[in-house]
């Protein structure tokens, strides 16, 4: 599990690099996804519900990049979309397809379900924090 | 003071962070910010991910009104920010337009990472999901093989302008077939993870998360289009590697 989150940091922090982060950013852009990963296995072992733990995770991953952004005078977006990415539903796509492929329909309508379920959740996690962003700005013009 | 410079100035700012993979909303706000320095009786500003019109009209000025097309698109977070950080400048009042427009065109020129570099770190980001989701120690070098090699062939697509959807699906079925393949060779390895591992370098990240917040502020054309761009990317990569599955698994 220590493995993961270690990988979990550096996997964000090379995926960065390929956004053409700067420099001095992609440390802060490991550190989110590393988190975000952290977040989303112990939520996973505490409730087991793959849905929720992705979007507590993806809550968490947009309030530490909101506090970065402000910290580090940054669009948010600079640590929102590497931080994501572990969670971006890539293994249930790859499941979906590969049911399909095996003509497993039952399979494959269960795994593609799930799949826009949880991006489902991502996407709602980063409208609710986005949302306070919107007010905030609002309110400062 | 020159309205045909403020707004050539705040037309390209904005075409530099469009091009870049910002939000489009961010955008569009920047522009407006730059324009509202001074008090125009009207201004608008209209951004979609594939172009810009703004306009800007008052008592003493003729109506200005221009139309920018961006047609390529690659993505650089760095000069997102950069670009951010001069409108703000501006519009503080902390840095005069003419000395804006120079750094502008010093932003636009900053190069990329070396292609070295992000052939290898396409590599070491599969190589590294990998694990996240699970990989053992030789998933993680197989991957990392998969991933140079894939950084390789997606530099070549991008000197040959391929489109983005077939370059992802030739990309998907190099990393499925490089993966069941290697895995057949070498012992006790899971080319599941491996393939999934190997296929996030091609994630449209920038495309879902700016669809998501582009639609939250109301851009609902720009959410719409970058969630299409999203689906189908995934689409293109997952039909890759269904082919790659489909010719190798009934041997």
């Amino acid at each position: 599990m220590i493995l993961q989150i270690i990988s979990a940091f550096f996997a964000t922090f090379f995926f960065a690099i390929l956004f053409n982060v700067s420099k001095k950013e992609l440390g802060y852009c490991g550190l989110v996804g590393s988190l975000g990963w952290l977040i989303y296995l112990f939520i996973f072992k505490w409730t087991d519900s793959v849905i929720f733990s992705n979007f507590i995770s993806a809550l968490s991953i947009s309030i530490i990049s909101r506090i970065l952004a402000k910290l580090r005078k940054m669009p948010i977006t600079i640590f929102l979309i590497p931080g994501i990415i572990p969670l971006v539903p890539g293994a249930g796509m790859y499941k979906t397809m590969y049911a399909v492929l095996n003509q497993n329909f039952k399979e494959a309508a269960f795994y593609g379900a799930q799949t826009f379920e949880i991006a489902g959740a991502i996407a709602i996690a980063i409208i609710f924090i986005s949302s306070f962003d919107t007010l905030s700005h609002k309110k400062t013009k | 003071m020159d309205h045909k410079l403020l707004l050539n100035f705040a037309i390209q700012a904005g075409e530099i962070m469009l091009r870049s993979g910002a939000e489009t909303y961010r955008v569009e706000d920047t522009i407006m910010r730059i324009l509202s320095v001074y008090d125009f009786e009207s201004i608008e500003v209209f951004v979609t991910p594939t172009g810009i019109i703004a306009t800007i009209d008052d008592k003493n000025i003729e109506m200005t009104t221009k139309l920018k097309r961006i047609n390529s698109r690659t993505i650089r977070l760095d000069k997102v920010a950069l670009v951010n950080d001069l409108s703000r400048k501006y519009v503080l009042g902390k840095i005069s337009l003419q000395d804006a427009i120079e750094e502008l065109k010093k932003i636009d020129k900053i190069s990329p990472y070396q292609p070295l570099i992000l052939i290898s770190v396409t590599g070491l980001t599969s190589a590294f999901f990998t694990i996240v989701f699970g990989g053992n120690y030789k998933d993680f070098l197989i991957s990392l093989s998969i991933g140079i090699i894939l950084g390789i062939i997606q530099r070549l697509f991008i000197n040959l302008q391929l489109s983005r959807f077939l370059a992802d699906m030739l990309g998907g079925f190099l990393v499925g077939f490089l993966a069941l393949l290697l895995t057949s060779i070498i012992p006790s390895t899971n080319f599941d993870n491996i393939i999934i591992g190997s296929i996030m370098p091609m994630v449209p990240g920038v495309a879902i998360t700016n669809a998501i917040r582009d639609t939250i502020e109301g851009n609902l054309l720009s959410g719409i289009s970058r969630g299409v761009e999203a689906f189908f990317v995934a689409i293109s990569i997952a039909t890759g590697v269904a082919i790659a599955l489909k010719v190798w698994l009934p041997f």
